[in-house]
């Protein structure tokens, strides 16, 4: 199930690429599986096809799906995901929230404590 | 026999209008949304119930009167059949005018009651939901044409064995009582037009195929079953009906083609039997379709999943009047009816003008042209 906040700050196609993003987690898609058409996800939510597109094309640079032509959106395998580069993206990407909780006081194990919490929530969703 | 057909229809139209309420999604009163936890409000039950009661009185004096008609012998037969066909207009405006009071009414309580003040908005999607979807194939709607096909070719061959003038319409016997003069188009309308019914068919199939699966984030499993269902059913009685249309116009162009083919009482008998099998089809779709997620389900939430208070984003700005969608955002070219069992198009959709109207504009066009 995808569950997107229409009054929340985050922009519609940014909460879709982490809704199915968190479907692949909980394993409700797996490696192969194919998105439905941009078209058919829209209608479904009832949103603009740029949202979805754009939520793709999202995932597809971050190596999450690939867009095979005649095909569509398809789920790439796990361990061909993560490149030394994302990795690299991802911890700039981690940085100013560390910093913020470490200017806030807060320790180490906190800041372990959080993300574990956060794991256990989107598993345990739906 | 045609007062028994229109006793039936009116009859039908008159139980079908007092319950629409009833049936729709009990989320959507008299086309406007509420919260799921107010369904069951006295005012909106008061509302409901005051509607149904005014059409069934209405309903009852039609039937009535038509009764009282019937009985007079000075009428006529035809003025008989007029005025019953009149009476299930009728009753439909009566609902409409109904509707479009309590729609009135029902925002302004909305309003007064800040319904979904506090509530989470949300919009959801079931990326399984497609694999479960059991609509037919938009091609079976191809099938019937290859009888529309061979009766063209049928006629062409024929064309020139034809008597000059072509019967347009049968009276109440089967003997035609209206002629045209022979040509091309008043020899082949009635095939042409069921195929141009036949491509139709196939488009809206096609395009309610590609439309949203709407799902309700305050009552998930209903509402996602309603659709489901919805899908499903108005599929098959779409082709219900271009199979029994098809064979319709088959027939009617075999007795064009070979005069005398068919008794009197057939050419009589086929269109009633047609109507009936129809009227029957249109109410086992609006038991399975309205049964789900509507008054008539009985509890209002069974399901328990959604721990914090959301609902599916209000979407009434994009309802005129509550009964005509236009929404530019949404690509679904049909989506589900607010006050009645069915599909309405999307009017910000241009591919929806040219999936029903263009069809129909031809089919108008061709039937006025013989």
């Amino acid at each position: 199930m995808l569950s997107l906040n229409n009054d929340s700050d985050i922009p519609l196609y940014s909460q879709l690429s982490t809704q199915i993003m968190e479907s692949i987690v909980r394993g409700d898609l797996s490696t192969g599986d194919t998105l439905p058409s941009v078209r058919v996800l829209a209608g479904d939510l009832g949103v603009n096809m740029h949202t979805v597109n754009k939520s793709y094309h999202e995932l597809e640079s971050k190596g999450i799906i690939e867009i095979v032509p005649k095909k569509g959106a398809v789920i790439k395998a796990n361990e061909q995901k993560i490149s030394a580069k994302r990795i690299e993206i991802l911890s700039e990407e981690f940085r100013p929230i560390v910093v913020e909780a470490l200017v806030n006081g807060m320790k180490k194990e906190e800041i372990h404590q959080i993300i574990t919490n956060i794991i256990i929530k989107i598993k345990k969703e739906d | 026999m045609e007062f028994a057909i229109l006793l039936i229809t009116i009859l039908f139209v008159s139980l079908f209008q007092i319950a629409v309420p009833f049936f729709v999604k009990r989320t959507v009163v008299f086309g406007v949304t509420i919260p799921y936890e107010e369904a069951r409000h006295p005012k909106v039950m008061h509302y409901k119930k005051l509607y149904a009661i005014i059409t069934a009185i209405v309903s009852l004096i039609a039937i009535t009167g038509f009764f009282i008609w019937n009985q007079d012998t000075t009428l006529g037969e035809t003025k008989l059949v007029l005025i019953g066909s009149l009476i299930p207009f009728v009753i439909l405006i009566t609902g409409l005018t109904l509707y479009f009071y309590f729609h009135y009414k029902m925002t302004k309580l909305k309003k007064e009651q800040k319904w979904f003040g506090e509530i989470k908005q949300v919009r959801v999607a079931d990326l399984e939901a497609r694999s479960k979807d059991e609509m037919l194939a938009s091609t079976f709607h191809l099938i019937p044409a290859v009888i529309s096909v061979t009766l063209i070719i049928l006629s062409m061959n024929l064309f020139d064995q034809l008597p000059n003038q072509i019967p347009t319409h049968w009276g109440p016997d089967g003997t035609p009582d209206a002629f045209t003069d022979k040509s091309w188009l008043s020899v082949l309308s009635l095939p042409i037009i069921s195929l141009v019914f036949q491509f139709m068919f196939f488009g809206i199939n096609l395009f309610t195929k590609q439309s949203g699966i709407k799902i309700n984030a305050g009552n998930v499993k209903s509402s996602k079953l309603r659709q489901l269902r919805l899908r499903k059913y108005t599929s098959w009685f779409l082709f219900l009906t271009n199979i029994l249309m098809t064979l319709l116009f088959a027939f009617l162009q075999l007795n064009l083609l070979y005069e005398d083919l068919f008794s009197g009482s057939l050419l009589l008998l086929v269109p009633f039997g047609f109507t009936a099998i129809i009227l029957a089809g249109a109410l086992i779709l609006a038991i399975k379709v309205g049964s789900v997620d509507s008054d008539f389900e009985g509890k209002v939430i069974d399901d328990q999943s959604a721990n914090s208070k959301t609902e599916s984003v209000d979407e009434d700005k994009y309802w005129k009047g509550g009964l005509i969608y236009f929404n530019p955002n949404d690509p679904s070219i049909f989506v589900e009816k607010r006050f009645g069992i069915g599909w309405t198009l999307n009017f910000a959709n241009p591919i929806g003008y040219f999936v029903v109207l263009v069809p129909i504009a031809l089919i108008l066009i061709l039937s006025f042209s013989i």
